[in-house]
C-alpha cells in the first residue's frame, strides 16, 4: 500500500529529495570541494590557484563550473575495442552509486522526533557498507571494459587495493556497532549525546579515517590512479562528460564518507544550539555542526595531497594487514574489556 | 597473467622524451629497454657545419634548459687547449661562478622532478620557485634565464654587474636557508623514506663496470670528481668537499644532490670573494691549428666529455661528445628488473637523465 502523503510531507520530501541532501547538495559539495582543494593545495605549494572565473574577484570561484562546462562539450570517445557497455555505463554506475549512500545518514534531528533523512531504515549502517563495497567492481569494470593497458593495471590495483582497506573499515565500524548496540545512524548519534565516540575510540577513528582515505583513492593512497605510474589508472580512456562524471563521483564519495565519520565518531549534529540558526528552523542548528565537522574531516583527508607521497601498492597492503587490522582488532578488545566503564556513559544508567 | 609489453612513453607524464618499453608481469617490470632518440637533433654533425664560435649556442643547447653553463665548459676546454690561449683570471672566476649556479638550478631541477616521481606535489612547486632566483641571477650576470652563450672562446662575454656580489650573497644566504624546508619535506619523511630507501640499489662496483658518472656514481660511494681530481679553470683553488652516499639507492642519489648544492653554494662564496680584477676576455684567433683534444668537465649530471679533432681551419673537423646523461642511462636496464611498476618512475628520475642529453 502507498501511503498518502499531506502536502507539507510531500513538500519536505521534494526539499530532501532535490535539495538536501539529495541532488543538490553532493553536487554543491563537491563544487566547493573542488575549488578549495586547488585553493588549498595552491597555498600549500606557494602557489596561487584558480583566479578569474567567478563572481569574487581573484579568487576563481566558479573553476569548477568552468571546467565541468569545458568538460560536457567535448566529444565522448569511445575506443574501438572496448566493452561498449559496461564502458558508456560504468561512469554514471559509478556517479550514483556514489551519491546514494548520503541518502542513508541522518543529517539532523526534527523537532517532531524524526530525522532528516531521506529514507530511514534501522539497518542504515549496513546499507551503506554495502553500497561502499560496489564502487571498487565498478572501477575494475570501467577499467577492465576500457581494454587499455594502463587501465588494466590501474584496474587490478583498485582490485588489489580493495583488500587493504576494506576489512579495517568493517572491524572498526563493528567496534562502533559494539559500543552503541545499534546499526541506525541515527540511534548512533543519539547515543552519542553525552561522550563522541572519537574520545572513546581513538583507534577506531584513526584507522577508519586512514582505510576511508585508502577507499577514497586520496593521495598517500591514489595507487590505483598514479599518474606517474599508470597514466590515470582506470578511468585513463574517459573523455567528456563521461569524465566529468568519474571526477565528480569522487567527490560524491568524499561526501558521503566525511558524512559516515561524522556521524559515527564525531557525534553527527550534536553541538551547542545556535539561536539564530534555530529560530529559522530548529534544523539547521544541528545541519551547521554536522557541516563543521564535515568540513574539518574533509580538509584533513585533502591535505594527504598537499604533504604525503604515494605509497606502492604492496606497502599499503603492508600497511592495511599489519597495521590497520591488528589497531582494529585491538579497539575491538579495549571495547569489549572496558565496557563496565562506557556502559552508563553510552547507554544512560 | 601472462607477461604484458607495455610502452611507456613518449606521451607519459613521467618519461619525458623517453620511451621505456617494458615486460610487465601483473604488477612487477621483470625488463625495461630503453628507446631513446625522440630529441635527436645531430648536433656532432650540425657542429662540423658551423665555425667553433658559432657552435657555441648549438652546444648549449646539448643540455638546455638545466645545465648549459656546465655543458659549455668542457668544449671551451677543449678549444683553448689546441690553440694554447691562456684565459684571464677574472673569466675563469666568472665562467665557475655561472657553471656553479647551473648546478643548483639543475640539482633543484632534480629535486623537484624527483618528488613528482613519488607523487608529492608540494615538493614539485617549492624547488623550482628557489630555482628561479638562481635563474635571475644568472639573468644579472648573462642576460639569459636559461642559454646564456655566456662563456665564450677566450673568456666571458660580460662582467659581473654593479651590485651582482650583494644580491648574489643574499640569495644564497636564503637558499641554505631553504634547504631546511627540503630536509624536512622530502629527506626526513616516512613515506618518503619508504618509496625510495633500498630502491634501485647501484653497487660501487656495478656503477664503476657500467660507466655511471657524476651524483649517480658518487651516490654509490664513489669519490670521483672531475673539479678535484683534474681541476680545470680555478677549481683548484677552492676548499670544497666531495659527498658521496653510503647505499646507492635512489634516496642516497637524491641525498647527494642536496649535500653538492650546499658545496656549490660554498664555492660560490669563495668565488665571489677571491675574485679578482682584470680583463674578461682574451682575443682569439677563428681558427683553430690542427690537432686533436679531449677534455671532460664536471657537468651538473656528472662527467661531460668532449673530443674535437681540428684540421686547421674555422670548422672542427669532427666533434664527439659523451655527455652524463647518456651514460648514467646505462645503468637504468641494470636497475629495473624485476622491480614493482610503482618504482620505476622513482628509479629513472633518481638517475636524473634528461632525454636532449641522451639524443645531442
Amino acid at each position: 500500500m502507498i501511503p498518502i502523503l499531506s502536502f507539507s510531507e510531500f513538500i519536505e520530501l521534494i526539499l530532501k529529495v532535490l535539495i538536501f541532501p539529495g541532488l543538490a547538495f553532493p553536487l554543491l559539495f563537491a563544487m566547493i570541494v573542488i575549488w578549495f582543494e586547488r585553493k588549498f593545495l595552491a597555498r600549500i605549494m606557494l602557489r596561487i590557484g584558480p583566479l578569474h572565473v567567478g563572481p569574487l574577484n581573484r579568487t576563481g570561484l566558479f573553476q569548477p563550473i568552468a571546467d565541468f562546462l569545458k568538460l560536457i562539450q567535448k566529444e565522448i570517445i569511445v575506443p574501438d575495442n572496448a566493452y561498449k557497455f559496461l564502458y558508456n555505463i560504468a561512469p554514471i554506475m559509478a556517479s550514483i552509486v556514489a551519491s546514494m549512500s548520503v541518502a542513508f545518514i541522518p543529517y539532523a534531528p526534527k523537532p517532531d522526533g524524526g530525522y532528516w533523512m531521506i529514507y530511514y531504515t534501522p539497518l542504515s549502517l549496513l546499507v551503506i557498507l554495502a553500497i561502499f563495497t560496489a564502487r571498487p567492481f565498478i572501477m575494475v569494470g570501467a577499467g577492465w571494459a576500457s581494454n587499455s593497458k594502463y587501465c588494466t593495471i590501474g584496474a587490478l590495483r583498485a582490485a588489489l587495493q580493495l583488500l587493504a582497506y576494506e576489512v579495517p573499515i568493517t572491524l572498526s565500524l563493528a567496534s562502533i556497532v559494539i559500543m552503541s548496540g545499534t546499526f541506525d545512524l541515527a540511534k548512533i548519534v543519539e547515543t552519542q549525546s553525552s561522550i563522541w565516540f572519537i574520545i572513546l575510540q581513538p583507534i577506531g577513528f584513526i584507522v577508519i579515517l586512514i582505510a576511508m582515505m585508502a577507499e577514497l583513492s586520496r593521495r598517500p593512497f591514489d595507487i590505483p590512479l598514479a599518474e606517474q605510474e599508470v597514466v590515470f589508472g582506470w578511468p585513463t580512456e574517459y573523455t567528456g562528460t563521461q569524465f566529468a562524471l568519474v571526477m565528480v563521483s569522487e567527490y560524491f564519495d568524499l561526501c558521503a564518507v566525511t558524512s559516515l565519520i561524522t556521524v559515527l565518531f564525531l557525534g553527527g549534529w550534536s553541538g551547542p544550539v545556535i539561536p539564530l540558526l534555530n529560530d529559522i528552523s530548529p534544523i539547521l542548528s544541528g545541519v551547521f555542526w554536522f557541516f563543521l565537522k564535515m568540513a574539518i574531516l574533509t580538509v584533513i583527508i585533502i591535505m594527504g595531497r598537499g604533504i604525503y607521497p604515494r605509497l606502492r601498492i604492496d606497502q599499503l597492503l603492508d600497511t592495511g594487514w599489519t597495521l590497520l587490522i591488528p589497531l582494529a582488532i585491538i579497539q575491538i578488545i579495549i571495547t569489549l574489556l572496558t565496557a563496565q566503564w562506557w556502559l552508563p556513559l553510552v547507554r544512560g544508567a | 597473467m601472462s607477461v604484458m609489453k607495455l610502452s611507456m612513453g613518449p606521451q607519459h607524464p613521467i618519461t619525458g622524451h623517453f620511451r621505456f618499453i617494458l615486460d610487465v608481469d601483473g604488477d612487477l617490470v621483470l625488463k625495461l629497454e630503453p628507446d631513446i632518440g625522440y630529441t635527436h637533433r645531430g648536433i656532432e654533425k650540425l657542429a662540423e657545419k658551423r665555425t667553433y664560435l658559432q657552435n657555441l649556442p648549438v652546444i648549449e643547447r646539448v643540455n638546455s634548459y638545466c645545465d648549459s653553463a656546465g655543458t659549455m665548459l668542457g668544449y671551451l676546454e677543449a678549444i683553448e687547449e689546441l690553440m694554447g690561449l691562456e684565459v684571464p683570471e677574472r673569466a675563469k672566476y666568472l665562467r665557475v661562478i655561472a657553471a656553479e649556479l647551473n648546478r643548483i638550478a639543475s640539482h633543484l631541477y632534480a629535486a623537484c622532478l624527483f618528488s613528482v616521481a613519488t607523487g608529492l606535489e608540494t615538493m614539485l612547486m617549492w624547488p623550482i620557485n628557489d630555482r628561479e632566483l638562481v635563474l635571475d641571477l644568472l639573468e644579472k650576470l648573462t642576460g639569459q634565464r636559461i642559454t646564456y652563450t655566456y662563456q665564450t672562446i677566450g673568456g666571458v662575454r660580460f662582467d659581473m654587474p654593479e651590485g651582482f656580489k650583494e644580491e648574489a650573497l643574499k640569495r644564497l644566504d636564503y637558499l641554505e636557508k631553504r634547504t631546511e624546508d627540503y630536509y624536512k619535506m622530502l629527506l626526513w619523511n616516512h613515506t618518503f623514506h619508504m618509496r625510495t630507501k633500498k630502491v634501485g640499489i647501484l653497487k660501487p662496483s656495478d656503477a664503476i663496470k657500467l660507466g655511471v658518472v657524476g651524483p649517480n656514481l658518487r651516490a654509490s660511494g664513489v669519490k670521483v670528481d672531475v673539479r678535484k681530481d683534474e681541476p680545470y679553470e680555478v677549481y683548484d683553488k677552492f676548499d670544497f668537499s666531495i659527498p658521496t652516499g653510503k647505499n646507492g639507492d635512489s634516496y642516497d642519489r637524491l641525498e647527494v644532490r642536496f649535500k653538492e648544492v650546499e658545496q656549490s653554494i660554498n664555492i660560490l662564496r669563495q668565488a665571489l670573494k677571491d675574485i679578482p680584477k682584470g680583463p674578461i676576455k682574451k682575443w682569439a684567433p677563428p681558427i683553430v691549428p690542427k690537432g686533436e683534444a679531449y677534455t671532460r668537465v664536471e657537468a651538473a649530471r656528472g662527467e661531460f666529455g668532449y673530443y674535437i679533432v681540428a684540421d686547421g681551419t674555422m670548422k672542427p673537423y669532427r666533434l664527439k661528445m659523451s655527455p652524463p646523461s647518456f651514460r648514467n642511462l646505462i645503468a637504468l636496464p641494470h636497475l629495473c628488473k624485476n622491480v614493482p611498476l610503482g618504482d620505476i618512475p622513482v628509479i629513472y628520475i633518481s638517475l636524473d637523465l634528461i632525454p636532449m642529453d641522451v639524443d645531442r
